[in-house]
């Protein structure tokens, strides 16, 4: 089992997402914020004339926020035609998965398991594997 | 050709362009399941197409293959070499023959069960399969060439295509490119305003900058389409289907050129034709049937499209016999949707809405036209499927009308920007029905329980701050006067006023659909990006007027905003204020003024007491001009109207508009001055309107002027008095034979000529002491003018 994974930090953990999913890793500069929108939707970027709706990875996972800063990196997924940006705390390299997604007993944590379809192997240790849909829905629907 | 015609060979011929190479991959290995799918698909696309049309023969050589190649992938025949032959031949006759129907010929005749015999099944020795195809080809290449070389010239003439097809997703590549370029564009702009003038660079940018404007322009027309596009294939659709079904029903459209984007067309193409098949089969009845009923006996079918906002909406409506309650909600008890106490209960708007039920038709019997199962239901599920809506009503024996609402993704509206909170957001113009400034004092606030009202023109609205939607703002941070009203009617003619900051600019967006995340705050309809590059959100005011219940259920309750006594003290007059050109302040009534010009000072022409300025290739009497110098270079004018004509008045400096509170004081000695009043406890003259329109009022052009004949052999008339009849309003003419309304004759002429044909004559004499009772003087201009104004009211001099 070979898929490429993009490796990140999330909420202080070591999260992968499926790098074939990602278009772009990018930094985010400028967010327009969208009033009266839940939380984990910062806002929207603009990134080549395509308006990207910003989301705040831990916060959709229904974490805390690390808190944002200047230049945060992203990584640009389309979800059901609308392109998203997915915030995360640090963006590292693509590596490869070492092993299938596997369950762990006891499971992940709730907010974990809801938005991550197992932990994978990789070069650097264990990691979450996200599944972007759930997580693009956001921590609501997920309870939902 | 028909369009239809044109699309179907179109496709064909583009399905053998890409089938090409697949046939020739299938008689390399015969028994490649993938090729044998392709080609299966191509001769079922054409099967079905020519079924839409009436060619049996293509239809039936397609059917042959389509068998054959069915019982392949079924795996009850083994693809062999005979049948790769027998399939190929085939498809080359289908190319023939597309060749032939787009060049408008007769098909070859012919050939054809040869070739469906060749690839039947029970075609068993090897031999026979294969001398068929031999024995077949040249026949079919034989009938083109029989014929003549010229058909053959006119049909690779007729190749060249004049329209190509693109996917969707080049269209949207080539239009974000752009975009981009837009965006590196207004960035370059910046970085060259900062860097100060620059000729060389400047000249090249602007033409940069207009020719990139104008490809943008091209790239958005070519996602949009006409719904004429779509209209146009309906009259066909419904002269087949009432022919079919033994009626007569005529089509009518209305508002083809309103503009959706490609691929909602197709989206709306399939509903469409479901709804009038509907029509036509159960809603329109039979000549007889409408005879009786008092009708005409042709059924009406109106398509009535309209844009607002960034929604269009397309009426359906026919005049047939409407729905059928009764039998409807029957129906829907004796299929077990409803009980009959819960159809007790509703309305009759809802049980007309029961068509879009599942598994409700009121046909009495499937015809062969619909109620095949696929129903209304279906119709609303592809509707809303698109972000559309669908809506029904019906008066028996009146018609029914269908209501469909599509939006327009991907579609250019036009906007209005305005601030809230510091950003910036789009509303659709079409919403706007006037801005108004909260510290104008046509505004009056007032709050009644947590609603916020403001009276404006003596009709008191509801109020919502943009802020407070948006959840930014509190109360006590509410600042009325600092606000921007714009006001703002619904489609279902609610009127509801939207504070907000600010208002920046009208402007073009492209609005593109936002996450469902987004989408479920209800508060915004899309994004558009601003020039800058900036996201800005599209406000969704429909939404956000129902979510705080300012949309009323019936239409028009919302006009009964009370109107508010007039009970004002004093009447307040806007006027405008200004300084002349003699530095003087002055005020002119503002409801005189049209708009502000600037012109150069090259287009005003002073000479003597004349005085014109050129606007826009019009010429305008020019006042106030003696008031001082006129400046070097731009002259800053009012443009006064009194409804019918227009004339400028130069100005230095406009300064105001203001209300003129207390009244206005006449003065004498001034003919220019209606008097003067109080502004800011300074007295400010008011300009008479009245005085000045009398003086300098054009003449009004007659539509319809009279004519005047005027001799033709006197180089006099022609070059001196014909001038002064024209001026005068008349049409001059020197043609004898027509009969005009009056005719000036010269006296030593007319003593000679008999009278020419004309309702009144006026005679000149040359001499002024000359006597003459029935003549004027020729240079007695007052008596001439006065001779043809008497002719003009009707009197016969």
């Amino acid at each position: 089992m070979n898929e490429l994974l993009l490796m990140c930090l999330i909420a202080g953990r070591r999260a992968a997402i499926p790098a074939v999913r990602v278009q772009s890793v990018i930094e985010i500069d400028e967010i327009t914020p969208i009033p009266a929108t839940p939380d984990f939707i910062c806002g929207l970027t603009a990134l080549r004339s395509q308006a990207l709706t910003v989301l705040d990875c831990s916060l959709a996972l229904g974490l805390q926020s690390a808190g944002r800063g200047k230049g945060e990196r992203a990584a640009v997924v389309e979800v059901d035609g609308h392109l998203y940006a997915l915030l995360v705390e640090a963006a590292y390299d693509v590596g490869e998965a070492r092993s299938e997604p596997i369950a762990v007993p006891g499971g992940f944590g709730p907010e974990w398991q809801r938005a991550s379809t197992g932990m994978v192997e990789t070069d650097g240790g264990p990691a979450l594997l996200i599944d972007i849909a759930a997580l693009v829905a956001g921590p609501v629907a997920i309870a939902a | 050709m028909d369009d239809l015609l044109a699309d179907f060979v179109a496709e064909t011929r583009e399905m053998l362009e890409a089938s090409g190479s697949e046939l020739v991959a299938w008689e390399a290995d015969p028994s490649d399941r993938a090729r044998i799918d392709t080609i299966f698909r191509f001769v079922h696309t054409v099967k079905g197409n020519c079924g839409f049309f009436d060619f049996p023969r293509l239809e039936k050589l397609s059917h042959a293959a389509e068998d054959a190649l069915a019982e392949c992938r079924a795996g009850r025949r083994e693809p062999d070499k005979a049948l790769v032959t027998a399939v190929l031949a085939i498809i080359d006759r289908i190319s023939d023959m597309t060749d032939a129907i787009e060049a408008g010929e007769d098909l070859g005749e012919g050939g054809d069960d040869d070739l469906i015999a060749a690839v039947q099944a029970d075609a068993d020795s090897d031999a026979e399969c294969a001398a068929i195809p031999i024995e077949v080809k040249p026949q079919t290449s034989e009938t083109p060439e029989g014929e003549d070389a010229a058909p053959k010239a006119a049909r690779s003439g007729g190749g060249i295509q004049r329209s190509i097809r693109l996917p969707v997703e080049l269209l949207d590549e080539v239009m974000k490119g752009v975009s981009d370029m837009v965006l590196a564009r207004n960035d370059l702009a910046r970085r060259l305003r900062e860097a100060g003038e620059q000729p060389t660079i400047d000249g090249p940018f602007e033409r940069l900058s207009a020719i990139l404007a104008d490809v943008r322009t091209a790239i958005t027309r070519m996602r949009m389409q006409r719904l004429e596009h779509l209209f146009t294939s309906l009259p066909r659709l419904v002269r087949d289907l009432s022919n079919e079904l033994g009626k007569q029903v005529m089509v009518d459209f209305e508002g083809g050129e309103v503009e959706l984007d490609r691929e909602m067309i197709e989206m709306v193409r399939d509903p469409l034709t479901h709804i009038i098949r509907n029509a036509i089969d159960h809603g329109i009845e039979t000549p007889a049937d409408r005879l009786r009923d008092g009708k005409r006996e042709i059924g009406l079918l109106k398509f009535a499209a309209r844009q607002s906002g960034n929604q269009i909406s397309l009426v359906i409506t026919d005049d047939g016999g409407g729905i059928n309650i009764g039998k409807l909600t029957a129906k829907a008890v004796a299929v077990g949707l409803y009980t009959q106490a819960e159809i007790d209960r509703m309305s009759d708007r809802q049980k007309q809405a029961l068509i879009f039920e599942p598994g409700l038709s009121t046909a009495e019997a499937v015809s062969s036209v619909s109620g095949r199962g696929v129903g209304m239901d279906v119709v609303r599920a592809n509707i809303e499927k698109v972000g559309g809506s669908i809506d029904v009503s019906s008066k028996p024996g009146d018609g029914t009308s269908f209501y469909l609402q599509l939006p327009l993704t991907l579609s250019i509206i036009a906007a209005l920007t305005v601030g809230a909170g510091g950003q910036r957001y789009a509303i659709p113009r079409s919403y706007v029905e006037e801005i108004v400034f909260g510290s104008s004092s046509h505004v009056d606030f007032a709050q009644a329980g947590d609603r916020r009202l403001v009276t404006f023109r003596g009709k008191r609205v509801p109020c919502l701050s943009l802020g407070e939607i948006l959840g930014e703002e509190t109360d006590n941070t509410f600042d009325w006067t600092a606000q921007t009203l714009v006001l703002v009617r619904l489609a279902t003619d609610d009127v509801f006023a939207l504070a907000v900051d600010r208002v920046y600019d009208h402007e073009d967006v492209v609005v593109k659909p936002i996450a469902p995340a987004i989408m479920d705050t209800k508060l915004y309809a899309g994004t558009t990006l601003l020039d800058d590059g900036r996201p800005m959100m599209l406000l969704d005011l429909p939404s956000i007027a129902a979510m705080r219940q300012l949309v009323s259920e019936t239409r028009g309750k919302a006009n009964a905003v009370e109107e508010v006594a007039q009970e004002e003290t004093a009447r307040s007059v806007p006027i405008m204020l200004f300084t002349g050109l003699d530095g003087r302040r002055r005020a002119v009534r503002l409801e005189l003024v049209r708009r502000i010009d600037t012109i150069d000072r090259m287009a005003i022409d002073i000479e003597g007491a004349r005085a014109q300025a050129v606007i826009d290739g019009s010429i305008f009497a020019l006042v106030g001009q003696d008031r001082g110098a006129l400046p070097d270079e731009r002259c800053r004018l009012l443009r006064l109207s009194d409804g019918e004509c227009e004339l400028v008045y130069a100005v230095r400096e406009v300064l105001d508009a203001t209300e003129m509170a207390g009244e206005i004081v006449p003065v004498s000695g001034d003919p220019t001055i209606e008097g003067v009043t109080l502004v800011d406890g300074h007295p400010v003259p008011v300009i008479d309107g009245h005085g000045l329109f009398a003086l300098h009022r054009a003449p009004r052009r007659e539509s319809h002027p009279l004519s005047c004949r005027i001799p033709a052999d006197s180089d006099w008339a022609r070059t001196i008095l014909e001038p002064l009849v024209e001026a005068a309003g008349y049409r001059v003419t020197h043609d004898d034979a027509e009969e005009a309304d009056v005719a000036i004759m010269l006296a030593e002429e007319a003593a000679a000529n008999t009278p020419a044909v004309a309702r009144s004559v006026i005679r000149l004499r040359s001499e002024p002491d000359e006597d003459g009772q029935d003549s004027i003087y020729r240079y007695d201009r007052d008596g001439l003018l006065a001779a043809l104004k008497q002719v003009r009211r009707g009197g016969v001099a």
